[in-house]
C-alpha cells in the first residue's frame, strides 16, 4: 500500500507534464491499463541502431551512418509494445525529408530482432518500404503492395488485435491489408538507411491524416453482435437464471420487499428468513447512513460473537468510525460536534496535534509506536498547540475541546487495537489514512478527503454484510456481482493473452448508469 | 477472518480508481432489468428501499405489466387482445412469436384436460403455422405429444407445462414489443453481461488458452484451471 501512495503523486507530476497526451492516447484506447501495459509513446533511446538520431521529445528520427550499402541500414523501436487490449492500434509517420536515396522502412518487429536492418528483413519483423512501395513480411524480398512514398507524404500503420493483421495508409489513404498473421507483442519501428532522411512519428498524441474512427466503429459493432446474438446454452432456463439472479441480489443486499415484490411476480423462491433479511437491512442502513457505532452495537446483539472472531473486521468497522467522527456523522463525536464552526475547530485542534504525533508514527514504524502514543496524550490535554486552541475557545470552548478529546481517546484505542493485529500494510495505512483527516484544517477539501465521502461506506457495509451472509453458511458475494467481477476478470486474461476483441466487449458501459 | 480472505482484495478500499464494482451501478443493472422487464412493483420498491431515481418507466409500461401477467397465468387470448390494441401490427408482421403464443393457449387447453378442443385448436389454428415452419411444426407435435401420456406433466414434453416456458413467451413478447416502440436496449443489460461472459470463455477456449471457467451462471460457480 505504501507502493501505491507513493504512486500517487508520482502518477501526477507525470499527468500534469502530458496531460494533453494523455487524454488523447486515453480515448483512443480506453480499455490499455497502463500501469501493466505501457503505451508506445516514443521512441527508445536505447533500442535503436547507434545511426540512429533522435530528437523533438524523441518522436523525430534521423539517419546518421554513412549510408553506403544495405548493411548501414539502422532501425528504432517504441519504448513499449502495442498492448492487446488496444484492439485496433494506429500510428503515423511523416517524411520530413527522404534525404540522399528514400531508403526508408515502416513497420513492426518483435523484442530482439536485429537493428542494423530495416523492418520486414528479419523473422517478426514487418515493413513498408519507400523506395520501392512493397511490403516485407519477415523476408529480405519484398511483395509489390502500394505506392512508393517519399518527402511530405504521411504513412500510416495499423494493427488490427482482434485478427492480428496489419495495413497501411498512405495520406489517409487506406492500402488494403499488408500482413496476417502476426506474432503478438511488436513494437512499432521505423527503419532508414541513406544520409539526410528524416521522419516524425506521430502515436497519438497528434490527430492522424487517417480517420481511424470507422473501423474501430465497426469493430465495435462487429463485437457487440457477437456478444448479444452469443447462442445460450439453456434457452429454456435462462430466464430463470436471470430471474434468480436478480431475487439472489435483492436478498442478498437485504432489499427486502424489492425481494418480496420480485418473488410474487416471478415465483422466485427466497432461500432466507424475511426477519433475517430485515436485519441485515438494518445493520446496512446503519453503515450506510455512517452510524457506524450504532451499527457495532446491532451486530453485537444480533450476532453475538461474530465482531469477536473477526478482529479484522472490527478494526474497519472502527477506523469507519473514527472517519466518521471527523465527518460528523456518527452519533458519538455528533454529541459533541454540533456546528459547523464547531466541526472547523475541533479538526482544527486535531490538526496540529496529529500531525505532530504522527509524525513521529512514521518515523519509527518500526518501534516507535509506543512513543507515538505517549506522545500523543499529552499534546491533547494540553492543547498547547497555539493557531488551533483560539479557534476552539473562539467557537464555543470546552464542548468542542470534549468531542476532540473523544475523538483522540478513539484513535489511541485504534491504534492499541491494530497492534494487536497482523501487522501488514493493509491495517496499517487505513490507520494512517484515516489518521491523516485530522492534519486538515478542511479535511473533505485535503488529498485524503476522499475516506469522507458516503461511497466509501459501501466497502464497510459489504464487507460487513458478508461476514455475516458466511457465517449463517451463505455466500460472501452474490451471484450477479460475482458475474461482472468475473467478466472484468475475463477481459483482463484476455488482454495478457493477446486477444485483442476484448478491446471492444464494452462491460463499463454495461455497468454504467 | 473472512476479510482477509484471498477472495476479498483487502485493497479495493483504499484504490481511488473505479475497478471495484460500486453499489450503485450495480443497483442500476437491476434496475434495468425489473423496467426492461416489466416488473413494476419491484421497480418501484427497488426506487424506495435502494434510496435511487425514480426509475424512467416506459410509456407502455403499464400494459406491458398486464400483458405479461395475462400471458404468464394462462390468459392468452386476452393478452392477444391487448397486443393487437396495443400496437396492431406486431403480431401480424411476426407470425413465429404468434404461433409461440397460439402453442400457449394449446398448451392451456392439455393442461386442463380438453383433449378434443385441444385437437380442434390445433388443426383450425396451428397446422397452418406448422405448414409453413419447419421449427414450429416440431414444437407443435411435441405440445401435442403431451397429449398421448395419462400425466402429460410426466412426459418427456413436461418442460412446455413449466412456468419458465411461459415465462419465455412472456419475454421474446415483451421484447417485442419494446423494439416496436424503438427501445434502444431491448435486452436487459443483466442479459449482455452474462453473454459477455459466455462469449469470453469461449475467445479463451478457441486459442486454448486457461482461464478461471464459470460453469454455472445461475450460482456463479467458478472452476479453476487445472
Amino acid at each position: 500500500m505504501a507502493a501505491m501512495g507513493s504512486g500517487r503523486g508520482t502518477m501526477n507530476s507525470q499527468n500534469q507534464v502530458q496531460s494533453d497526451t494523455v487524454d488523447r492516447l486515453k480515448l483512443l484506447y480506453p480499455n490499455v491499463n497502463e500501469d501493466e501495459t505501457p503505451l508506445p509513446r516514443a521512441w527508445s533511446t536505447k533500442d535503436k541502431f547507434s545511426y540512429i538520431g533522435l530528437s523533438q521529445n524523441n518522436l523525430r528520427v534521423h539517419y546518421k551512418g554513412h549510408g553506403k550499402t544495405h548493411k548501414d541500414a539502422a532501425s528504432v523501436r517504441a519504448t513499449h509494445p502495442i498492448p492487446a487490449s488496444c484492439g485496433l492500434y494506429y500510428f503515423e509517420v511523416r517524411i520530413v525529408s527522404k534525404g540522399r536515396d528514400g531508403y526508408m522502412g515502416i513497420g513492426l518487429s518483435a523484442h530482439g530482432v536485429n537493428m542494423n536492418r530495416l523492418p520486414g528483413w528479419d523473422k517478426h519483423s514487418y515493413g513498408y518500404h519507400g523506395d520501392d512501395g512493397h511490403s516485407f513480411c519477415s523476408s529480405g524480398t519484398g511483395q509489390p503492395y502500394g505506392p512508393t512514398f517519399t518527402t511530405g507524404d504521411v504513412i500510416g500503420c495499423g494493427v488490427n488485435l482482434v485478427d492480428n493483421t496489419c495495413f497501411y495508409t498512405k495520406n489517409g489513404h487506406h492500402l488494403g491489408i499488408a500482413f496476417r498473421g502476426l506474432p503478438p507483442n511488436l513494437y512499432p519501428t521505423v527503419g532508414l538507411q541513406t544520409p539526410g532522411e528524416v521522419v516524425d512519428a506521430n502515436f497519438g498524441q497528434q490527430p492522424f491524416v487517417f480517420d481511424i474512427e470507422d473501423m474501430l466503429r465497426e469493430l465495435r459493432a462487429r463485437t457487440r453482435l457477437a456478444i448479444d446474438e452469443f447462442p445460450l446454452p439453456d434457452q429454456g432456463q435462462w430466464q430463470q437464471v436471470l430471474h434468480r439472479m436478480v431475487s439472489t441480489y435483492l436478498v442478498h443486499h437485504g432489499y427486502c420487499s424489492t425481494a418480496q415484490a420480485f418473488s410474487r411476480a416471478t415465483s422466485q423462491p427466497i432461500h432466507e428468513d424475511i426477519a433475517s433479511i430485515k436485519n441485515r437491512q438494518r445493520v446496512s442502513k446503519l453503515v450506510l447512513s455512517g452510524r457506524i457505532g450504532e451499527a457495532i452495537e446491532a451486530t453485537r446483539r444480533l450476532y453475538p460473537g461474530l465482531l469477536e472472531r473477526d478482529a479484522d473486521l472490527l478494526f474497519l468497522l472502527k477506523c469507519r468510525q473514527f472517519v466518521e467522527m471527523v465527518n460528523g456523522s456518527d452519533a458519538e463525536a455528533g454529541a459533541g460536534a454540533g456546528a459547523g464552526a464547531d466541526k472547523a475547530g475541533s479538526n482544527g485542534v486535531a490538526t496540529s496535534v496529529i500531525s505532530h504525533t504522527s509524525r513521529a508514527d512514521v518515523n519509527g514504524v518500526s518501534g516507535a509506536g509506543e512513543s507515538a502514543d505517549v506522545d500523543m496524550a499529552p499534546a491533547a490535554a494540553n492543547g498547547d498547540h497555539e493557531v488551533c486552541v483560539c479557534d476552539v475557545t473562539d467557537a464555543d470552548g470546552c464542548g468542542a475541546r470534549a468531542s476532540v478529546e473523544r475523538m483522540l481517546a478513539f484513535g489511541r484505542e485504534l491504534y492499541a487495537m491494530s497492534q494487536k493485529l497482523q501487522q501488514d500494510l493493509y491495517h496499517k495505512s487505513m490507520l494512517e489514512n484515516a489518521f491523516s483527516l485530522l492534519a486538515y484544517s478542511n479535511p473533505w477539501d485535503s488529498p485524503v478527503g476522499w475516506q469522507l465521502e458516503p461511497v466509501r461506506r459501501e466497502y464497510v457495509s459489504e464487507a460487513l454484510n458478508s461476514a455475516i451472509l458466511e457465517a449463517q453458511g451463505m455466500q460472501w458475494r452474490s451471484p450477479v456481482e460475482q458475474c461482472a467481477a468475473h467478466s472484468r476478470a475475463l477481459l483482463q486474461r484476455m488482454a495478457a493473452a493477446g486477444l485483442g476483441a476484448c478491446a471492444f466487449a464494452d462491460l463499463a458501459a454495461l455497468l454504467r448508469r | 477472518m473472512s476479510l482477509s480472505n484471498s477472495t476479498h482484495n483487502p485493497n479495493d478500499v483504499y484504490e481511488k480508481d473505479d475497478r471495484r464494482i460500486s453499489r450503485t451501478d450495480m443497483n442500476m443493472l437491476i434496475m434495468n432489468y425489473l423496467v426492461t422487464e416489466g416488473f413494476k412493483e419491484a421497480a418501484l420498491k427497488f426506487q424506495q428501499e435502494a434510496g435511487l431515481q425514480e426509475p424512467a418507466l416506459c410509456s407502455s409500461l403499464d400494459e406491458r405489466i398486464m400483458i405479461r401477467e395475462a400471458v404468464q397465468s394462462g390468459r392468452i387470448p386476452e393478452a392477444i387482445a391487448m397486443v393487437n390494441a396495443l400496437h396492431p401490427e406486431l403480431l401480424d408482421n411476426d407470425r413465429y412469436l404468434y404461433f409461440h403464443l397460439q402453442q400457449l393457449q394449446l398448451l392451456e387447453l392439455i393442461r386442463a384436460g380438453r383433449a378434443e378442443e385441444a385437437l380442434a385448436f390445433a388443426s383450425a389454428t396451428l397446422a397452418e403455422a406448422g405448414a409453413n415452419d419447419a421449427i414450429a411444426l416440431t414444437e407443435l407435435e411435441r405440445s401435442l405429444a403431451l397429449l398421448a401420456f395419462p400425466d402429460p406433466h410426466a412426459s418427456p414434453f413436461a418442460d412446455l407445462l413449466l412456468p419458465s416456458h411461459s415465462q419465455k413467451i412472456a419475454s421474446e413478447l415483451n421484447a417485442a414489443i419494446l423494439k416496436m416502440e424503438n427501445q434502444e436496449y431491448t435486452n436487459p443489460k443483466l442479459c449482455s453481461l452474462l453473454r459477455m461472459i459466455l462469449w469470453s470463455q469461449s475467445e479463451l477456449d478457441k486459442h486454448n488458452i486457461k482461464y478461471p471457467k464459470m460453469t454455472d451462471l445461475a450460482n456463479a460457480t467458478i472452476e479453476h484451471p487445472k
